[in-house]
């Protein structure tokens, strides 16, 4: 019995012991960051920690230990931890979109308190306004993630900037085992590109679910044009496929995000481009933004100085780290001043990109929209359903899973 | 023991186990009255606190000054947006601007707290984890009147000496009379575990009271019966041997039985946005009458239930003849490198099955997949595999059967390694076939061995998540979901409907219930004698 105190004893120890740098007064900050961007965030914080250390005014603390949790596992143990008391003070979740389950489950602390004007416009308005829910802000926003359009140079000298342009270039360059295209277009963030530029939304002003309006329809009309029969995007295609068939030269042209870069080999020669314009509205492609945020627990023990430790996470130096060292899509204004971030051309592109985006809605409500729409695209662009009546159906399942008993 | 020779002696055992049996009741009607206590008391402490909020709150609307125990308070104005932001906004307290260099510390509770008034109405609630702070706001004119209060004592003690006096009670009463005789014993226990009941009304109502007399009751008439003393007399005889299941049957409690019945309560419940509210039968019933859907509609559950039932069949079919039929190759004497072939077949099932899920859903891609470049190689049409039921379905089929077939083969090996060779030998000698031999020798010796392994192959892939969920997704649009994908759909894909997913899962539950008891039936039936 008593060996068996003594290893629960140590284990609890133990657990504890996993905080590093226990210190009492250490903001306790959760990431799910790996690669480049774990390097770039452990650098801003160890710079943040030294100043605090050494007592620069501008560097008021408290001091900041991360820890690191596993990008799968982040969103569950926030739900059960927070909640508990056992969580952290801050965190970093690489997305927006679960902000209004947050608020809804009182996870997070609204911090507009905080938050001047002068601070705001340190950012890119969509991104610091893409961390607001019924009219409260409840983060400060670190990068924001969109596809952008990738081509070979090899076998495209310009980026097309209509679609129009996009599927007379595609017809050229299909054929033969080859594709002009690869995007994952029966998902419905690959498509949302598409749905915006046709002027399509997913809610209604009111926040009620409307899919299957006309320019809904015209713009999966579009994707079964790419995507079907004699088109110029591969059949059957899903996510995985898109680095492989870039990346082998099959498709001379991808629609994919950031990430798609550390998927890649060294030598594809390729470049960035904004998405082309929908020729049928003149509006830009629009895809899906998510921006990527720090947000308070509402249980912080100490609130004022996780807001000051939020900041500095937020905060101009960490944003030009983090672009210069992981080459994230910082919303800081002032990085782009810097000449070689200002310069790069991804970030330039994404950046570009960002600007003409959606931000994902945040309400609970769309998490029920995925697998209906998505389903709907299948049948659309893989068995050439009528994308009317197949949008309608799934909104009628959208509406019955919101609705029913 | 000799104790009980003398009559005095006899009337002091009989005192001790009434007092056992006493022990044990009264332990049960104490965990009832202290649970009916403790809720009673956060509820009277909540309501006596919110409403002291409150009414602070309302004081500070009238324009009075609170003093007892306000913590941090008054009227703070409407918003004044910024101009570039709609989400951010200056408020003021009693003129004073909310927030800024120095501030008090309760300036953000305040300032939250008009927020959120502003936007749903007048609020009170504890304003941290241990309840000592309250806070209350209610739109007032000129803005929200906020009140951060002080909770000024805790929440009421427990009363020790009131339970400690009525357990006392309780023994003395039990204790006389089972010195009384066999009838006043089983009365003293009734009344003496019964004593708590009082305290129960009072705290937790007639219900908690009633629930306090049936537990004194129940004590007592097992009493009579002598439950209590044989159990505790079994108890004493196997005390090591309990001692050491106790730990196991702990966590079998925590980790099996509570979660059970949790999820089996769960199916009386919807829950939408985080409110739970008690629904009756209402989730079975929507379940059960196919939720006004067609039945040709992927998402009636008979239409799930058909697919599943199949589904099953299918594969244990193909697991039992797959599997029979390498085992009955595999025990040739002519086979070189028996070894080798079973070490391979096996393959498949040491492999974790998520992981040959996702081969097999890779393989079955229409366009760059192993199974159409095989088919295109053979001069036959490319199969779009995922987009019909029947297609999807084979495929889900194909992977399962490559999983499954292992367990079968396994069990049959075993089993055909201990059939006598002299049985076959003799039949041999009297002329009987190859086929004869198996129908009449083989068969009759598998039967028994494999009709569990066929039960449990059942349950299993009846529950299969990982192939349907990874390997078809459930397309076209749901079609090839099993019961179990579908209760997964429910709690995590279509609004967290955690109420219905448990209703699937109970259904889920009920069915396979219903088949490990025929299935032991028929093993039992089917045993050798």
């Amino acid at each position: 019995m008593k060996i068996a105190v003594a290893a629960l004893a140590a284990a609890l120890a133990l657990g504890g012991a996993c905080t590093p740098e226990a210190d009492d007064r250490a903001v306790v900050v959760w990431h799910s960051y790996a690669g480049d961007e774990r390097a770039a965030l452990e650098e801003v914080v160890a710079g943040w920690n030294r100043r605090v250390a050494a007592g620069d005014a501008d560097a008021p603390g408290p001091r900041i230990a991360l820890v690191s949790v596993p990008h799968e596992a982040l969103s569950d143990k926030l739900t059960s931890a927070i909640p508990n008391g056992n969580g952290p003070d801050l965190f970093i979740y690489p997305g927006h979109d679960r902000i209004g389950d947050w608020v809804a489950g009182g996870l997070i602390e609204p911090v507009e308190y905080f938050v001047s004007e002068a601070l705001a416009d340190r950012f890119a308005y969509d991104a610091i306004a893409a961390m607001a829910y019924q009219g409260s802000l409840y983060g400060l926003p670190l990068a924001v993630k969109s596809v952008a359009l990738y081509y070979r140079t090899d076998r495209i000298e310009r980026p097309p900037a209509t679609t129009d342009e996009l599927i007379a270039l595609g017809r050229r360059l299909t054929g033969g085992g080859r594709f002009a295209l690869v995007y994952d277009n029966a998902d419905l963030y690959g498509h949302a590109a598409w749905l915006h530029g046709f002027g399509g939304r997913l809610f209604d002003e009111r926040g009620r679910v409307r899919i299957a309006g006309p320019e809904a329809v015209a713009a999966a009309r579009f994707a079964a044009e790419l995507g079907g029969p004699g088109g110029i995007v591969p059949p059957g295609m899903t996510g995985q496929m898109v680095s492989t068939l870039f990346n082998e030269g099959v498709a001379a042209m991808a629609i994919s995000g950031p990430w798609l870069l550390a998927e890649l080999d060294d030598g594809v020669p390729l470049a960035i481009a904004p998405l082309p314009v929908v020729s049928a509205t003149g509006r830009p492609a629009a895809p899906f933004f998510g921006a990527e945020g720090v947000y308070m627990s509402s249980r912080a023990r100490d609130k004022d100085g996780a807001f000051r430790a939020m900041a500095a996470l937020a905060g101009d130096a960490s944003a030009i780290a983090r672009a210069r060292r992981a080459r994230q899509v910082v919303p800081n204004l002032a990085a782009y001043r810097e000449p070689d971030i200002g310069s790069d051309p991804v970030l330039a592109a994404f950046k570009a990109q960002a600007e003409r985006s959606v931000p994902m809605p945040a309400t609970p409500a769309m998490r029920v929209v995925w697998t209906p729409y998505e389903t709907a695209l299948q049948k659309i662009i893989g068995q050439g359903a009528d994308p009317a009546g197949a949008l309608a159906a799934a909104e009628r399942e959208i509406l019955g899973y919101l609705e029913d008993p | 023991m000799s104790a009980a020779a003398t009559p005095g002696g006899a009337a002091r055992a009989a005192r001790r186990s009434a007092l056992g049996a006493y022990a044990v009741t009264a332990a049960l009607a104490l965990a009832i009255a202290l649970g009916s206590f403790v809720l009673h008391r956060n509820r009277s402490y909540r309501e006596r606190e919110h409403a002291r909020a409150r009414a602070a709150a309302e004081a500070i609307a009238r324009g009075e000054r609170p003093a007892a125990h306000l913590v941090a308070g008054g009227l703070v104005s409407a918003a004044q947006p910024s101009a570039r932001y709609p989400f951010l906004r200056r408020r003021l307290v009693d003129g004073r601007p909310l927030g800024g260099p120095g501030a008090p510390p309760g300036d953000k509770i305040l300032y939250d707290a008009a927020q959120r008034a502003e936007r749903e109405g007048a609020q009170v609630r504890f304003a941290d984890p241990d309840g000592a702070l309250v806070l209350a706001a209610r739109p007032a004119e000129g803005g929200v009147a906020v009140a951060l209060v002080e909770a000024p004592g805790g929440p009421a003690g427990l009363p020790v000496g009131l339970l400690a006096g009525l357990l006392l009670l309780g023994a003395l009463v039990a204790a006389g009379g089972a010195a009384a005789g066999p009838a006043p014993r089983a009365l003293g226990l009734a009344i003496g575990g019964g004593a708590l009941a009082a305290p129960s009304a009072l705290w937790g109502g007639p219900a908690a009271a009633a629930l306090v007399a049936a537990v004194a009751l129940a004590g007592a008439a097992a009493d009579r019966l002598g439950l209590l003393a044989r159990a505790g007399a079994e108890l004493r005889r196997q005390r090591i041997a309990y001692g050491f299941l106790a730990p196991a049957g702990l966590a079998m409690l925590v980790l099996v039985a509570v979660p059970l019945v949790v999820g089996l309560a769960l199916g009386f419940y919807n829950h939408r946005h985080g409110t739970w509210t008690f629904v009756g039968l209402d989730n079975f019933v929507h379940i059960l009458s196919g939720g006004g859907r067609a039945l040709s509609d992927p998402l009636n559950f008979y239409f799930t239930l058909g697919v599943t039932v199949l589904w099953t069949a299918a594969n244990v079919l193909l697991h039992l003849a797959i599997g029979v039929a390498l085992a009955l190759v595999l025990r040739q004497s002519w086979l070189g490198g028996r070894g080798v072939y079973r070490v391979l077949f096996i393959l498949p099932w040491a492999i974790p099955n998520y992981i040959t899920a996702l081969i097999w859903n890779g393989m079955f891609q229409s366009e760059y997949g192993a199974v159409n470049g095989i088919l295109s190689a053979l001069g036959l049409d490319r199969v779009s595999w995922f987009s019909e039921l029947a297609t999807a379905f084979t495929a889900n089929v194909c992977a399962n059967t490559w999983l499954g077939f292992p367990f079968m083969m396994v069990v049959a090996l075993g089993v055909l390694e201990s059939i006598p060779r002299d049985m076959h030998e003799a039949a041999e000698v009297d002329g009987a076939s190859a086929w004869q031999r198996f129908v009449h020798i083989t068969l009759p010796h598998l039967r028994p061995a494999l009709a569990p392994a066929v039960a449990l192959g059942a349950i299993w892939t009846f529950n299969m998540f990982n192939v349907i969920y990874l390997v078809s997704g459930g397309a076209p649009g749901g079609a090839s979901d099993i019961l179990v994908t579908e209760a997964y759909r429910w709690a995590f894909e279509r609004g967290e409907r955690y109420g219905l997913a448990a209703a699937y899962a109970t259904i889920i539950f009920l069915i396979l219930l219903v088949w490990t008891v025929l299935g032991t039936r028929v093993t039992r039936r089917e045993a050798p004698p």
